[in-house]
């Protein structure tokens, strides 16, 4: 063993990484034996089990980590505060005018149970269920009516409370509040590219979807009280990270007692509660499970100096740097269609994130941008899960079908990326205000 | 564990009902750790609205807010590890795997469970020894003092839960290997897509097939 330079047992650790990865080995635990393997060739037995032996404690017990389990809980809770019909019903009188306005309607109802939930897929669950009905009956096709909520469900992760966002900064050690403030702009961006596309497209051909009419604005002014949730839980996470009034998780434990009242007001007794707390239990111990676990690998690749020798490899890349930047996102995107959102960002960040430090691009720009490439995983063939799980809540609507009805939507998604490539200040002006 | 188990003759046949009853035994011990991480989560909840408010509006933060906060991460970052491996809630790449049958399948099954029992002894052996430096030494919290100890010492009994649920999940697969004509029972299924996406919409109230305690994937 002694024989292999570091360099070389860097690049074995990450060939076996990859192969437990694909026979099936959970994730932390190929992550932290490779850690763990790769630490005691370099360093030895002793000095190398020491070391993975004291990491799941100090890598997990850090304050800022808290907020994970808080934003996990707001969207658990969130599913029984009966915000999702009171969303879609405000939607629906505001913007029902429009060419498409249910479907313009859906975008910004899921845009808004975004603010209460980073879950994607879920978020494409519930809407299955609340806005699939309405369209067809008022004469949407199936592919534009399952289309819409499957690939509006992806707006959860952008728009605060995101746990992938807070993943990323504790990965890269970046401000949480900052991330969080920069996830605002973008996440509303996207919707609004996504109605883009539908007025569009509505106004190209009538038939895609009819405008809705019929509602007075006391019929609109009566339908807001209902969204109170959303508000408040925006109000509180946006202005406790701008003002620092509160800390992430404070301001995370704030918004899940408020979403925590309303849906006792709405009648969720102990079962669901309960159900609710062991959901988070069991996911919050899965994304700490992850965390530790690569963290372990990561303390193994700077042992072997691995993500130097690759952040000079793509530095001296003879291309301009949003040509490698592109390949990179391709890169994701080809990943994300095998992975897990999760598991793909933090497996690959510990050696891509300081490439593209060096490349010049700023941390929390690039955050956002690789959380919007996972997010358009979930949308695409061939595991596209929010497509999945829409069929599965509408078993009506065959898989093929979602499919094709969220093409438009993908396409939305690459310009939203150009977008953000283009003018990088649509995310970092926001976080910058608070710098200066 | 008087209950009877309602197993299939292929699910009992060749060692099935013993581990049908081990699993039910051990996850009842999984469900109380994660129903303790669940009310610790809960508090966190209520601790932070109680902080917030003090701290604005009557000026006076709770003493050792954060050191608390930090003891506490211990109980719901790490207690519930075997639940969530009970459950299939950890992330794995399940697309090839996914697609074997038989043998092959139950073998990549059981080079995970036995990589997992090992990691586990190796962290079980030096986090014991962690939280053991810290009780000797007796390191404590900055602000309130508190031991560290304690919360160091959930972690390799989080992890011995876990290497029982392993051990538990090897001997299931390894008796699938041997007799692979029989029917799963009490090991992580792979679900397909299909099946992914009912959970997820099923965890979401989106539509209803909910059981109680044996959702997750798990055979029997």
């Amino acid at each position: 063993m002694t024989e292999l330079s570091n360099d070389t047992i860097g690049i074995i650790g990450v060939i076996a990484l990859l192969v437990m990865v694909v026979i099936g080995v959970r994730v932390y635990i190929a992550a932290a034996t490779v850690g763990f393997v790769g630490l005691v060739a370099i360093i030895g037995w002793d000095a190398g089990a020491g070391m993975i032996g004291t990491i799941p404690h100090s890598k997990s017990v850090t304050y800022t980590l808290s907020v994970l389990p808080m934003f996990i809980l707001i969207g658990y809770l969130a599913f029984h505060a009966g915000i999702t019909q009171a969303l879609f019903d405000a939607a629906r009188k505001w913007l029902g005018w429009l060419p498409g306005g249910l479907a313009v309607a859906s975008v910004m109802a899921t845009a808004g149970f975004a603010a209460v939930s980073g879950a994607s897929t879920a978020t494409a669950a519930v809407f299955a269920r609340v806005a699939i009905p309405e369209m067809l009956s008022a004469g949407y096709s199936k592919s534009i009516a399952a289309g819409v909520v499957a690939a509006g469900g992806t707006l959860a992760t952008l728009i605060p409370p995101s746990a992938i966002l807070v993943i990323y900064a504790i990965i890269v050690e970046e401000s949480v509040g900052q991330l969080l403030l920069a996830g605002f702009i973008p996440g509303v961006v996207s919707a609004l590219i996504y109605v883009g596309i539908i007025l569009i497209w509505a106004k190209a051909d009538p038939k895609v979807g009819p405008a809705i009419h019929g509602y007075t604005w006391s019929d609109r002014v009566k339908a807001i009280p209902g969204t109170f949730p959303v508000i408040a839980v925006v109000i509180i996470i946006f202005s406790a990270m701008y003002f620092g009034w509160a800390t992430p998780t404070e301001a995370g434990a704030l918004g899940a007692f408020v979403v925590f009242v309303m849906a006792m007001m709405k009648g969720m007794r102990w079962p669901a509660l309960r159900e609710s707390l062991l959901d988070t239990a069991k996911l919050t111990v899965m994304i700490f499970s992850l965390i530790w676990g690569v963290l372990a690998f990561v303390r193994f690749l700077g042992f072997a100096g691995l993500p130097e020798h690759f952040t000079n490899f793509i530095v001296s890349l003879p291309f301009e740097p949003w040509v490698v930047m592109v390949c990179i996102l391709i890169a994701y995107a080809i990943l994300g269609c095998f992975m897990d959102a999760i598991g793909m960002l933090l497996l690959t960040l510990p050696v891509v994130y300081p490439a593209v430090m060096a490349l010049g691009y700023d941390s929390i720009w690039f955050g956002i941008i690789v959380v919007k490439m996972a997010e358009v995983c979930l949308v695409t063939p061939p595991i596209g899960l929010n497509c999945f799980v829409v069929s599965a809540v509408r078993p009506d609507i065959p898989i093929a079908t979602v499919f094709r009805g969220v093409g438009p939507f993908v396409v939305a998604d690459f310009i939203t990326v150009a977008v953000f490539m283009i003018w990088p200040e649509v995310i970092t002006w926001l976080p910058q205000t608070l710098l200066n | 564990m008087t209950q009877p188990l309602d197993l299939t003759p292929d699910q009992a046949a060749s060692g099935g009902q013993m581990i049908a009853r081990l699993d039910r035994a051990l996850h009842a011990a999984e469900r109380f750790t994660a129903l303790a991480s669940a009310i610790f989560i809960f508090g966190l909840m209520l601790v932070g609205v109680c902080q917030i408010v003090g701290r604005t509006v009557f000026n006076f933060p709770i003493f050792g807010y954060i050191d608390a906060i930090e003891m506490s991460i211990a109980v719901f970052a790490f207690l519930a590890i075997a639940y969530c491996e009970r459950m299939g809630g950890h992330v794995r790449m399940e697309l090839l795997v996914g697609k074997l049958r038989g043998r092959p399948l139950w073998l990549a099954e059981i080079a995970g469970q036995v990589l997992g029992l090992l990691l586990m002894a190796v962290l079980i052996w030096y986090g014991w020894e962690h939280a053991m430096r810290a009780y000797e030494y007796g390191d404590s919290t900055i602000d309130a003092q508190i031991p560290w100890w304690p919360s160091k010492m959930l972690i390799p009994a989080a992890f011995a839960l876990l290497f029982v649920r392993q051990l538990l999940n090897l001997i299931g697969y390894l008796r699938l290997f041997l007799h692979p004509e029989v029917e799963p029972v009490a090991v992580p299924l792979i679900a397909d897509i299909r099946e992914l996406a009912k959970e997820e919409a099923a965890e979401a109230g989106a539509i209803d097939d909910k059981d109680d305690g044996s959702k997750g994937r798990a055979g029997a």
